[in-house]
């Protein structure tokens, strides 16, 4: 046997267990639904027939399937922003704090390990109770806005549930990243005469780039597929307004016309759309970082 | 420490205490109106509770069969991530080490589905369950989360293992070992940090999970806390007192596993991840 | 010595052999048993000496009311222990309750993965299309067929077959607070006209006309339920049968946004923030003096506030009192799965929910209206009140919409609450929606 050969069948036997696993549970099932989404199977009926592309032609003209892209899309777009800003400024402020650093940070990341069904409640309670009990006993009228029945709140209340679900774990990313940046080449920088600013864009920044393509790619692939936060929060309403992509495909499959084949079509594009876009986003940021 | 500083420290303290108190409000809520009457909380949301009622946890503890599913979670979590443990190491050692088309062509193979919506694959996963009889089986269930979370922990593994000299396993080969006794002897210890990392993220990942044990557990002996406590929404939509009391025991366990942890967790976020 | 061991020994293995071959025999015959239950249920109670081992089994029911776990549970006991005692049968009775927005979801995996539980509950607009995938079972020659009533048979059979067991079954309109009208000196109305003066006396003595809980978008759906329902049975009878075949409009019916408008203008705030529970405890505390909710929601109401004084009208669409009408429709109904491996023991269950002695306390405890007439228990006023205008022949049979249609009233109606939507777009939406529904029927036959 080659040397090739004998290193391909122990690699083999290496990865026999997890392939194993996978295959059955992940790989397999994800054939099938591309099977099914060329099928007309309502996901009651027994049998299902092959009708080819005709699901992914439909796809093309249902405006529901492109609003909720849509706002999903704006939504991941708001999250990457607003996440990572939050994160990194939190990451730089808390980094620097000497004593209190410990317990900041493990205080903000706590929502991060309950589970969004739970914490999805939780604000919930908040929406519907909480904040209109101030507006009406407290005065503070600026929280007296329909929560989750105004489309434009319910975004909000949506980027603030999940931002509060991610930050944390997106801030310790960042924080790990910003240990690693020697104090001596910050200390050099102010002694040139930088400020603040100047220092973290010109010093700082570069050297963690590397955690901002992790996080992003993390945010990126992560709020592409939201469900669990707008599910206990808003439901996707009012009617559809608040429908991100997942959920629309909840929908197609299990309530109204229940279109199993169809909604895995939607899957589908779902999944072709946040690989390319990942992808994309690996590869060019991936060269900044060398490039730097 | 010039007065510029000084203020400028404490504008931050400042801002950042306030932030914490918005962050750890609804946590907060949650806790002080739990031990109220619903009558109270419906009247004041905002008082303390004026005794400390521990009704609502009683009725809900007893509802949620609360120890039951406490236990069926912690099987669950042990066997599935403590398998995606050993299965991906195994096999993100050879696939880094190995330099061949096959390699590559299996490593993408588990990275490719990396990114496949849950929902896409919900019925055909549970068609496949039923095949293999595992359905209402706690082992059954953590070989499905083992094979769920083995790209992203091969992914995680691949990486790391890259940084790591090769030298070492050369020295061990050239002494005799074979690759069984170099891999637990050498590589498994020098994985550690990023094991943890990846243990973690994913003990709280299958800690938290909602809709996969809902389709496959239908005997509710063998519910998870989450299902337990997704049943108590439906019996008490309109007790919010009762449903917060619920809300705070089913977030207890990971309270204390991040108390007990939390250095680790921290590290291990930040680590693993940043290596991958 | 040695032989006496050895002779002992070998009784002990003729005992053993013996016993295992009786054993043997007692589960053939059980089995034998079992074919023949479904004919002669009786067989097998006629000899359950002491002796004999009972037969074990298990049945699963998946149910979509979490809100009454206790309930049925209790239910599910009382049926093992009537099996134990008098069929000698040990049943073991899984019982599943997922939260109401999974239902559908855990049902079909179900289904589809060959794991159907062998009772579970559909609502009965979806009876047509589970009995053509071959899902339920024909209850008409079970013992349960002739107790139910006639008007409530008719919803729940297609093509005079008995497809599923009706359980939730109303008669409902509009729920008002009795205490408030009267003190206002408030009759029900009965034209829009009325209507809108009701409204507008409520005001002046300072109530909330309406209460408004539009979170979960069943809720006001249920308007759309009444106003077309109203409408359509009262001057378009062959409204529906055109929509069906692609040859009607919602722009018919256009003036059921009249009404629509009216309770809008006349509700409580923070609709959208208002779930179906929080609304009827609100509703029972007296929050406003109306609320568009069936009489299923009386359970959450009578606990809030025992005292309640509630009443039913009927909802006037507009100032033809022909439209003025109660619906009446069955929600939640029990099917049987046809492969059930136990379909012996689920067709007993099915019949004990219909038991002439234990039934009524169990739809009693639930707040369900009877069905059969084994329902022999006191019925509440607001239900009298609501079968009253049923006597007068002033109801219609709830209109069955194809179920992608029903789901878009609902979400159009809230976006239509908080200024979403224009009443022409929603008509457009609906009729487009109705035709790819029936374009889909189409194509699964």
């Amino acid at each position: 046997m080659t040397r090739k050969g004998r290193e391909n069948l122990s690699l083999l036997l290496f990865v026999a267990p997890a392939f194993i696993v996978y295959f059955l549970f992940k790989l397999y099932p994800t054939f099938s639904g591309v099977y099914y989404s060329m099928t007309s199977w309502n996901g009651l009926s027994k049998t299902k027939q092959f009708i080819g592309f005709t699901n992914y032609i439909e796809i093309y003209s249902d405006t529901y399937f492109w609003k909720s892209m849509l706002f999903t899309s704006k939504y991941v777009i708001v999250m990457l922003l607003v996440a990572n800003i939050i994160a990194l400024s939190l990451a730089v402020a808390i980094e620097s704090r000497k004593k209190a650093k410990g317990i900041f940070r493990t205080l903000f990341c706590m929502p991060n390990m309950i589970s969004m069904i739970i914490g999805g409640y939780m604000w919930n309670f908040i929406f519907t109770k909480v904040l209109y009990y101030l507006a009406d006993n407290w005065g503070m009228t600026i929280f007296d806005k329909s929560w989750i029945g105004n489309p434009r709140y319910a975004f909000i209340a949506i980027v603030i549930v999940s931002s509060w679900g991610i930050i944390g774990y997106l801030m310790i990313i960042y924080m790990a990243a910003l240990q690693g940046v020697p104090v001596h080449l910050i200390e050099s920088g102010s002694l040139d005469g930088a400020n603040a600013w100047q220092s973290f864009f010109r010093i700082t920044f570069p050297m963690i780039r590397h955690s901002l393509t992790i996080c992003i790619f993390w945010t990126l692939n992560s709020m592409f597929q939201v469900f669990d936060v707008i599910y206990s929060l808003t439901g996707g309403g009012p009617g559809r307004e608040t429908q991100s992509v997942a959920i629309n495909i909840y929908e197609e499959a299990f309530s109204g016309n229940i279109r199993y084949g169809y909604a895995t079509a939607k899957s589908m594009v779902l999944f072709l759309i946040v690989f390319v876009i990942t992808i994309i986003q690996i590869t060019v940021m991936k060269r900044k970082e060398q490039e730097l | 420490m010039s007065k510029k500083r000084r203020i400028q420290n404490l504008l931050v303290y400042t801002a950042l205490i306030l932030l914490l108190f918005f962050w750890l409000f609804p946590i907060l809520m949650a806790l002080m109106n739990s031990f109220k009457s619903n009558k109270e909380l419906l009247t004041n949301v905002m008082a303390l509770p004026t005794t400390l009622k521990l009704d609502n946890y009683l009725r809900t503890f007893e509802k949620m069969h609360y120890q039951r599913s406490f236990l069926n979670t912690l099987l669950l979590t042990t066997l599935g991530v403590g398998m995606m443990i050993v299965f991906s190491a195994m096999a993100g050692w050879r696939l880094c080490r190995t330099k061949t088309r096959l390699s590559q062509i299996i490593f993408a193979l588990f990275i490719f589905s990396m990114l496949i919506p849950f929902s896409s694959i919900m019925i055909p996963l549970y068609k496949i369950i039923l095949v293999f009889h595992i359905k209402n089986s706690l082992i059954g269930l953590s070989f499905v989360y083992a094979g769920f979370g083995v790209s992203m922990a091969i992914f995680l593994y691949h990486g790391f293992i890259k940084g790591i000299p090769f030298e070492l396993e050369e020295a061990a080969a050239m002494d005799g070992c074979n690759k069984i006794t170099i891999f637990y002897k050498i590589i498994l210890p020098m994985l550690k940090p990023v094991t943890v990392a990846i243990a973690i993220s994913n003990v709280l990942w299958v800690w938290n999970d909602f809709l996969l044990p809902l389709i496959t557990l239908s005997d509710n002996k063998k519910y998870s806390l989450l299902l337990s406590t997704n049943i108590l929404f439906g019996q008490y939509s309109s007790d919010w007192s009762a449903i917060l009391s619920a809300l705070i025991l089913s977030a207890i366990p990971v309270i204390i596993f991040y108390a007990v942890f939390q250095r680790q967790i921290l590290k291990g976020i930040g680590e693993g991840a940043v290596k991958g | 010595m040695k032989k006496m061991k050895k002779i002992i020994s070998l009784m002990v293995t003729l005992c053993l052999v013996l016993s295992l071959a009786a054993c043997g025999k007692k589960t053939v015959n059980s089995t034998a048993g079992e074919g023949n239950i479904t004919k002669a249920p009786e067989a097998a109670s006629e000899q359950p000496t002491e002796k004999a081992e009972p037969r074990e089994a298990e049945l699963s029911i998946m149910m979509s009311f979490p809100q009454y776990m206790d309930q049925w549970e209790t239910y599910c006991k009382q049926f093992e222990d009537k099996m134990l005692a008098e069929e000698n049968i040990k049943v073991k009775v899984n019982l599943e309750m997922p939260s109401s927005d999974q239902y559908d979801s855990v049902l079909q995996a179900r289904l589809t993965g060959d794991d159907a539980p062998d009772l579970y509950t559909i609502h009965s607009n979806n009876i047509k299309t589970y009995n053509e995938t071959g899902y339920l079972t024909d209850l008409s020659g079970e013992a349960l067929a002739g107790k139910i009533f006639d008007n409530v048979k008719k919803t729940v059979s297609v093509d005079g077959k008995l497809l599923a067991l009706p359980i939730e079954s109303t008669a409902w309109g509009v729920l008002y607070n009795k205490d408030i009208f009267e003190e206002c000196g408030l009759a029900v109305p009965n034209t829009l006209d009325e209507l809108k003066n009701v409204c507008k006396v409520l005001k002046e003595k300072g109530y909330t006309p309406f209460l408004l809980a539009y979170q979960e978008q069943w809720v006001p759906q249920l308007m759309t339920a009444l106003t077309i329902g109203g409408k359509v049975s009262g001057e378009l009878p062959d409204w529906l049968d055109r929509m069906y075949a692609d040859n009607g409009s919602y722009s018919e019916i256009s003036d059921i946004f009249d009404v629509i408008d009216v309770i809008m203008q006349n509700g409580t705030e923070r609709a959208m923030e208002e779930g179906s529970e929080a609304g009827s405890a609100d509703f029972a505390n007296g929050k406003a003096a109306m609320y568009l909710q069936g009489t299923w929601a009386s359970n959450t109401i009578m606990t809030t506030n025992p005292e309640m004084n509630m009443g039913v009208y009927a909802l006037p669409i507009n100032n033809n009192e022909a439209c003025t009408l109660i619906n009446l429709s069955t929600s939640t109904t029990l099917g049987v799965y046809p492969d059930s491996e136990n379909l012996d023991i689920a067709l007993k269950f099915a019949n004990y929910v219909l038991d002439d002695k234990d039934s009524s306390a169990l739809f009693q405890a639930c707040g369900f209206n009877p069905i059969a007439t084994v329902h022999d228990y006191e019925t509440s006023s607001w239900v009298k009140e609501a079968y009253q205008y049923v006597e007068a022949g002033r109801s219609y049979q709830d209109l069955v919409l194809p179920s992608a249609v029903t789901d878009e009233q609902g979400k159009l109606l809230q976006v239509y609450y908080v200024g979403g939507v224009t009443k022409e777009e929603i008509t457009k939406t609906l009729d487009d929606k109705f035709k790819e529904a029936n374009k889909l029927s189409k194509a699964a036959e």
